[in-house]
């Protein structure tokens, strides 16, 4: 885990980034609100030890209760359901990933924040996660301009390119930025089987392998939509741009991959990572905490992170895993404020730094450009400045789920060589065109690639 | 004819003694996973330098409440079975010897059967609408009930099964003495029917023990159970593999006790010496 | 004696013992199963925080008819339970029969041969992909001893479905060994002792005397182990994930996916309820032919 103890040094350090930003911040410790208390429905995950820390620090800053309902990440969907449809929900704060959220707001089943606060104003320099926390009832988008406050940034978890920098040192060779260097990086770290030179995410899981692909389709200029935020979901995943994107996605995988990389999870990215067996994965910044802990890996201070490649000309397009707290409609206003208060405390500079320091990466870009990235255990800091404002949704519809399912089986057909690269954009299209279609969007589709 | 029981007997031993090590070798593994770093369990090391700390982790780390879920666990699992079995045993006696149409005992069996097929989480949805209404959600008694209600079918089909082999002259004899229904269930029908009894009451203590669907979404923090405790090691994309085993191998000490102590009583039938 | 009385008091015990399990059945599950069924001819929506039903019809079972991954499922479905139950119940009576005749150890072997069914679906889900793994599992490691290569267990189609079965083997024998050991004690000692006077072998012994009295027994573990072989979750969730492809696709897994992760809940009811109706048809049609059967022996 990102540790429970920093050294003096990291200390001094700390302290004197928090007195100097404490200078801006307009909450001041000590000055306690009272609030009623309230429920979390949560659910564990390496960063949560983070979550719960902050939470410690501000019942006994402010002397408020808050209650933590911690759940496995299997089922945790259902219990939320349950809360929110229910005549009086059991939990106020609701946790949400990327696969939760589309369906709370659409439903209706979280309050827009500022409908409980009118006053209230999202701190700017924490990071929006491409607008998802913004929602527009009438247009069902996800943007700022004309979209309400829906949700708090909780955790902002992307991926980013984990490298070998002890290899990198050893065979003189620099952080990749094109796709076709890292290609070259890998082919040289490859040799099979004491290492593997990219590790990649092939399995057909709930959001495994598409997962993984996003930051490729992406970063070559793909899209899954034409315009979501416009509102034009004509699907675009076969473009050209996209065909590119999944071949080399494959050749990364059959030159310098691991051999079965159709059964590879994430479990088993972190796992080839942890053991040395891996020279590079693009893998999501929550798997950091493992990597410079000498019970869970061999290669302790070995690794260093850079943002995902991209195509010659275009940007690094890392792919949103972020968690929102939502609040639930179905609860009593008192308890509404409360968590409310709590907002307001948790997006100071003061609270964000706390939460680094308890095990959670923060939402606040300042936070991440201070100094406490110059340590050497958050020497991710700097990357994720970088990345948070590049970061992409993948889409933000109740039928994700039914999406994300053929993206999962089509991907992973394709790398197991059951579908050509082609066959299977062509059928991911004409899937998800009718599922589109089905919901009444606005959609249509490119011609099949031949 | 002794040695030949006695080849046999050695032939038995030399089976069972193999088939014990295809058993235990996966059981011991994981076993020994909850003994070893994570990163010794991810190498594979087969000699491993052991640790305590995932039993500490567990045990008493503050994010844990794996000793207070245990508890829970042991009370559900001791209510429900104890309530399943005397329903189930109470209603096979009377299906099968109580006189009721031919038609309403099929139709009983075939609907436990059919219940019995759908996937519990299923059912969940309807389940906790129907407990939150009546303010048995995040009780014991709703869990209690939930699982009383999973393990009833395959119970009752059991009982029905080792009730009806117990011989009808039996039970005429003790009527004739007149014994009533209670008295006959008491102490005629129990004592013959104990090995099916026991193997019935194992199955489902072990059943309500190991459930986590149901358990998960009708229990919060207060009453949570032992598998919901384990699965939150199996966090979205970090499978904490060691915390899961030391938890797995607490969890199943009591399955284990309960074992050794229900031996006694899946011993062989006591009907062939009331016969003679 | 008064007569009266102790017949009331007889036909009070006749309802009473049959009631609690009614009152559980009732109370339990006929609003699940009617909600199920409702459901299923239904769309459900979100929104504002409220739930919209409108009718669908036949809609989803007509969707039902067209989804080759259903189809799919069912047959991996059928495939795995077949396979998996038959090894069980040959593996657990035979165990059975070993331990029940084993002149020392029974206690041991009893208890042992039970610790796989001990451990919660998720563990063994979890630590078996470990041991299958490509790079560190034991298996492999094992096999690298020998000189043999490594496998691809979970990953690889030809491999997949049958790792899984093995799993599952080796979680449930343990339940088929319970059962039919429970019923091979409760045989009368007597019938055995005869047969071996009469001078039959062990074969002969098995086949015309215990295996026939041991029909009920045998049926009713068949019947439950099949029924729970068809709602395989764990397992495959944790070794899996349904794949590779559609590999290890089985049908619970499919309706978890529908009415959970996709949230359509008409569409999961109506495939549970056709996953029913098939099983319940081959349950009574089992019971039937073993019904023949048994009245025949």
């Amino acid at each position: 885990m990102i540790g429970h103890s920093i050294d003096r040094r990291g200390a001094l350090l700390g302290g004197a980034g928090v007195a100097l930003a404490g200078l801006g911040t307009p909450w001041q410790a000590g000055a306690a609100e009272k609030a009623a208390p309230f429920s979390v429905v949560i659910n564990t995950s390496p960063w949560f030890d983070g979550f719960r820390g902050v939470v410690e620090q501000y019942q006994k800053e402010t002397g408020n209760q808050v209650t933590l309902d911690v759940n496995p990440y299997a089922g945790s969907l259902e219990k939320q359901r349950s809360s929110v449809r229910a005549g009086t929900g059991q939990f106020d704060l609701l946790i949400m990933n990327g696969l939760f959220y589309p369906e709370m707001y659409f439903g209706g089943f979280v309050v827009p924040l500022n409908e409980i606060d009118p006053s209230f104003k999202l701190d700017p320099s924490c990071a929006t996660f491409d607008d998802t926390i913004y929602w527009d009832e009438k247009t069902k988008t996800c943007n700022a301009k004309t979209g309400k406050l829906m949700s708090m940034p909780i955790n902002p978890n992307i991926p980013l390119l984990y490298y070998r920098n002890d290899l990198y040192q050893a065979h003189g060779l620099k952080v990749p930025q094109t796709f076709d260097e890292l290609y070259a990086n890998a082919k040289a770290l490859h040799n099979p089987p004491r290492i593997y030179g990219m590790v990649q995410r092939g399995v057909r899981g709930p959001a495994d392998v598409s997962y993984d692909w996003f930051p490729y389709l992406n970063g070559f200029g793909g899209e899954l939509f034409k315009d979501e935020k416009g509102g034009d979901f004509t699907v675009t995943i076969n473009s050209e741009a996209g065909r590119a994107a999944l071949n080399f996605y494959l050749k990364l995988a059959h030159d310098c991959g691991h051999p079965n990389t159709g059964g590879v999870g994430q479990a088993e990215v972190i796992q080839n990572l942890v053991t040395g067996k891996a020279a590079h994965a693009i893998l999501v910044i929550a798997a950091w905490a493992q990597m410079d802990n000498p019970d869970k890996s061999v290669v302790v201070g070995k690794i260093n992170l850079a943002l995902p490649p991209h195509a010659p000309g275009l940007k690094s397009a890392p792919t949103l895993g972020q968690w929102l707290g939502g609040i639930a409609r179905n609860v009593p206003r008192e308890r509404q404020e409360a968590v409310m208060t709590f907002f307001r405390w948790f997006q100071t500079y003061d609270a964000q730094v706390k939460y680094t320091v308890a095990g959670a990466p923060p939402v606040r870009i300042d936070v991440l450009n201070s100094d406490m990235g110059k340590q050497q255990k958050y020497r991710w800091m700097p990357v994720m400045a970088a990345g948070l404002p590049l970061a992409r949704q993948m889409w933000t519809v109740p039928e994700g789920a039914q999406i994300v399912a053929v993206l999962e089986l089509r991907l992973n057909q394709a790398i197991t060589g059951e579908l050509s690269s082609t066959a299977a954009l062509n059928t991911m299209a004409s899937e998800i065109h009718a599922i589109m279609e089905k919901g009444g969007y606005k959609t249509g589709r490119l011609p099949d690639l031949t | 004819m002794s040695n030949r029981r006695r080849t046999a007997d050695v032939a038995r031993q030399g089976l069972l003694g193999v088939a014990a090590v295809i058993v235990l070798l996966p059981f011991l593994w994981i076993a020994s996973g909850a003994f070893k770093t994570q990163i010794a369990l991810l190498t594979g090391q087969f000699w491993f330098k052991p640790v305590w700390s995932n039993f500490q982790e567990l045990m008493f780390s503050s994010t844990s409440d794996y000793l207070h879920d245990f508890g829970n666990s042991l009370i559900i699992g001791l209510a429900s079975t104890a309530i399943v079995l005397v329903a189930a045993t109470l209603a096979a006696y009377s299906i099968t010897r109580l006189d009721w149409p031919r038609w309403l005992v099929h139709s009983l069996l075939l609907w436990a059967a059919i219940f019995n097929m759908i996937p519990p989480i299923t059912m969940v949805g309807a389940w906790y609408v129907m407990f939150r209404s009546i303010g048995l959600d995040n009780t014991y008694l709703g869990l209690i009930l939930a699982h009383a209600t999973l393990n009833l079918p395959l119970s009752l089909w059991l009982m029905t099964v080792f009730v009806r082999e117990i011989p009808v002259e039996i039970e005429e004899a003790a009527r004739l003495d007149g014994c009533s229904t209670p008295s006959l269930i008491w102490r005629v029908i129990l004592p013959l029917v104990r090995p099916g009894l026991t193997a019935t009451g194992i199955l489902a203590f072990i059943f309500s023990w190991n459930e986590f669907a149901v358990a998960l979404n009708l229990t919060q923090k207060a009453t949570a159970t032992v598998p919901v405790a384990i699965a939150k090691y199996a966090q979205e994309f970090d499978i904490k593999y060691t915390d899961m085993a030391a938890g797995a191998m607490l969890s199943a000490i009591p399955a284990i006790l309960l074992l050794l102590l229900g031996q006694r009583h899946i011993v062989k039938g006591l009907t062939a010496g009331a016969l003679k | 004696m008064g007569q009266p009385r102790a017949a009331r008091a007889e036909a009070a015990w006749r309802v009473l013992t049959l009631a609690p399990s009614l009152v559980l059945l009732l109370l339990l599950t006929v609003l699940p199963l009617a909600g199920l069924l409702a459901m299923s001819l239904t769309y459900i929506t979100w929104e504002g925080g409220r739930a919209h039903w409108s009718f669908a019809g036949l809609a989803h079972y007509r969707e039902l008819a067209t989804d080759g991954l259903f189809r799919t499922g069912v047959g991996n479905t059928f495939l795995f339970a077949i396979s998996a139950v038959v090894a069980e119940m040959v593996l657990g009576f035979a165990l059975a029969l070993l331990t029940s005749q084993a002149r020392w150890g029974q206690v041991a072997y009893r208890t042992l041969f039970l610790l796989p069914v001990l451990v919660p679906g998720i563990v063994i889900g979890a630590m078996w992909k470990l041991m299958y793994n490509f790079d560190f599992g034991i298996i492999n490691q094992a096999l690298a001893l020998a000189g043999l290569p490594a496998q691809d267990w979970l990953g690889s189609r030809a491999t997949a479905l049958a790792s899984v079965i093995l799993v599952d083997i080796w979680h449930w024998t343990p339940f088929c060994f319970l059962l039919l050991l429970a019923g091979l004690q409760s045989l009368p000692a007597d019938v055995h002792e005869a047969a071996r006077i009469d001078g039959a072998n062990w074969w002969q012994g098995l086949r015309h005397v215990t295996i026939p009295l041991m029909i009920p027994t045998i049926l009713v573990t068949l019947m439950f182990r099949i029924i729970v072989a068809f709602k395989v979750f764990d397992e495959v969730y944790l070794l899996t994930g349904g794949g590779p492809g559609t590999a290890t696709e089985v049908v619970s897994f499919s309706i978890y996916r529908r009415f959970f992760t996709q949230d359509r809940a008409g569409y999961g009811s109506a495939m549970s309820v056709v996953v029913l109706f098939v099983l319940a048809l081959a349950v009574i049609l089992a019971m039937q032919i073993g019904r023949r059967r048994s009245a025949a022996a």
